[in-house]
C-alpha cells in the first residue's frame, strides 16, 4: 500500500494501521446489528453508550442523551438518580474513552459515509470542540430541568435537544413520517427538525463528523475520560521520524504530533498508521516503570499548543 | 485523492511526553461504573406504576422512550355518561358532575404506564 503522504519516502504505512484502518467501517458496520435490532426492543430500559435515538422503530438501547435530559426535567417532580446512565458512562469512558465515537456510534458511521462523498473539506479550529460541552450543561442538562419546575414534562419542552437533535430526525423522524405518509395520515416531522436534518447532512459533506466535533454532548463527556482510559495511544518517540504521517491521517484535526489523548480525539486509529502512536491498555506492572527519556536536543520546541 | 500534507511543526520527537497512561484511575472509575451499572439494574425508584408498586431503573427508562409518563395534573377527566345512552339521564349526568367536584386530586403527581408502546412525540 503506498503512503498517502504525497511525496513521502521515508515511511510507509505500519502493518497495524493499515489493518486498523480497513477494518474500521466493518466493525462500526457490525455495531449497526446491536444498535438497530428490533428484536431486542426489551434493552430500551438500559442506556446505550452512542448516539442513537431510541425513538427509531429499530433501536435497542435507550440514547443517553435523551434519558438524561428526561431525568432532568423530571427531577422537579420526582427526584431520581440515573445509575444505570452514570454507571454506563463511567464504565465505557473508563475502558476505552471515546473509542465508541470511532468504532461503534451509528451517527457517526453515517458521518464516515456521507465525508466520503467529497474530498474537500473545510477545517475547523480546535476550540468549537468546547460547544459540546455547552450543548451538555446547556441544552441536556439544565434548560430541561428549568422547563421542569414551570410544569412542562419533557415531551411537552418546544425547546429541547431531542427537538433540535439531527439523530433523532434521521432515526425517528423520517421513519416515522414515511409510515406515515404511506398509512395516508398527515404526521410529519416538523419543518425546523427537517431543516435541520438538512443543514447537518450538507454540512456532513464538506465537514468531517461536523456533529461530534461541534454538538455531540455524549462524545464530549466520553473525551473526558481520554486522558486517563484504560485503552490509550502511547507515543513511542523511537519510532518517530517526524514524517507528519499522524496529523495528516487524523479526520478530526487534532494536533496528533503534540499531545493525542485529548477531547478532540474520537480513538478511530487512523494515527496509529504512522507507528509511532500506539495503541495499547493500561496495565499496573507499567505503572511503576518510567519511560526512559533521551537527553534534550539542540532543536527548540515552539510549536502552536496542542488541542484540549 | 490523496491528503493534504500538514508540515511538520518544530517539535522534537525525544522532548515528547508519551502520554502513558496510569492502571488505577482508570480501573477504580471502571469498577465503580460496573457497580453502579449493577446497583442501577436492581434499584427501585420512587416512582409509582400505573398497575401499582414503585417502577424498576430500567422501566423509567423505557418510560421515556415510549411515551409511558403520566403527569396527575395532565390527565383528562374521565369522559361523561353517553347522552344516547338510554341509562344515563339527566341525573346520571348531575351525579357524574357531582362526582368529579367532590373528586379529590390523586395521590401521585407522575407515573409509569409500563403498557405505553407510542414512541416519543418529540
Amino acid at each position: 500500500m503506498e503512503c498517502p503522504v504525497p511525496q513521502c519516502k521515508q515511511r510507509e504505512p505500519t502493518q497495524l494501521g493499515r489493518k486498523l484502518s480497513r477494518l474500521r467501517p466493518w466493525v462500526q458496520t457490525g455495531f449497526l446489528g446491536v444498535w438497530l435490532a428490533p428484536l431486542g426492543q426489551w434493552l430500551h430500559g438500559i442506556p446505550g453508550c452512542v448516539f442513537h435515538c431510541y425513538s427509531c422503530p429499530l433501536s435497542s438501547f435507550g440514547c443517553p442523551v435523551g434519558i438524561a435530559a428526561n431525568t432532568a426535567a423530571l427531577l422537579p417532580v420526582a427526584f431520581e438518580i440515573p445509575y444505570l446512565l452514570i454507571g454506563m458512562l463511567l464504565l465505557v469512558g473508563a475502558l476505552g474513552g471515546s473509542i465508541v465515537c470511532g468504532w461503534a456510534c451509528p451517527f457517526g458511521f453515517v458521518q464516515d459515509l456521507l465525508g466520503r462523498l467529497t474530498t474537500r473539506k473545510i477545517a475547523l479550529p480546535g476550540w468549537v470542540g468546547h460547544f459540546r460541552y455547552v450543548v451538555l450543561v446547556g441544552l441536556v442538562l439544565l434548560l430541561p430541568l428549568a422547563l421542569g419546575f414551570k410544569g412542562i414534562p419533557f415531551e411537552e419542552q418546544v425547546v429541547s435537544i431531542c427537538r433540535l437533535c439531527p439523530a433523532g430526525a434521521l432515526e425517528a423522524g423520517v421513519p416515522y413520517s414515511v409510515q406515515s405518509l404511506l398509512a395516508g395520515n398527515a404526521w410529519l416531522m416538523s419543518g425546523l427538525k427537517t431543516g435541520i436534518l438538512a443543514a447537518f447532512l450538507v454540512s456532513a459533506l464538506v465537514i468531517h463528523r461536523p456533529w461530534c466535533r461541534i454538538f455531540c454532548p455524549l462524545g464530549g463527556l466520553l473525551a473526558l475520560f481520554n486522558r486517563f482510559s484504560l485503552f490509550h495511544l502511547r507515543f513511542n518517540s523511537k519510532e518517530c521520524i517526524e514524517c507528519n504521517l499522524c496529523r495528516t491521517r487524523c479526520p478530526m484535526g487534532v494536533k496528533v504530533d503534540q499531545k493525542v489523548n485529548v477531547s478532540g480525539c474520537i480513538r478511530c486509529l487512523e494515527c496509529a498508521t504512522c507507528g509511532a502512536l500506539e495503541p495499547c491498555f493500561a496495565f499496573p506492572k507499567e505503572t511503576s516503570a518510567a519511560t526512559p527519556r533521551e537527553p534534550p536536543p539542540s532543536k527548540p520546541s515552539t510549536a502552536e499548543p496542542p488541542d484540549s | 485523492m490523496k491528503p493534504k500534507r500538514v508540515p511538520q511543526p518544530p517539535l522534537n520527537p525525544a522532548l515528547r511526553d508519551p502520554e502513558r497512561h496510569e492502571f488505577w484511575p482508570g480501573f477504580i472509575t471502571a469498577v465503580i461504573g460496573a457497580v453502579l451499572l449493577f446497583a442501577g439494574a436492581r434499584h427501585l425508584t420512587g416512582i409509582d406504576t400505573v398497575e401499582g408498586g414503585s417502577a424498576w431503573e430500567t422501566q423509567l427508562i423505557r418510560a421515556f422512550a415510549t411515551s409511558g409518563l403520566q403527569y396527575a395534573d395532565r390527565m383528562p377527566p374521565p369522559a361523561p355518561p353517553r347522552l344516547d345512552d338510554p341509562d344515563a339521564s339527566a341525573e346520571a349526568l348531575d351525579r357524574w358532575a357531582r362526582e368529579q367536584a367532590a373528586a379529590a386530586p390523586p395521590s401521585w403527581r407522575i407515573r409509569v404506564d409500563l403498557g405505553a408502546k407510542q414512541a416519543c412525540p418529540t
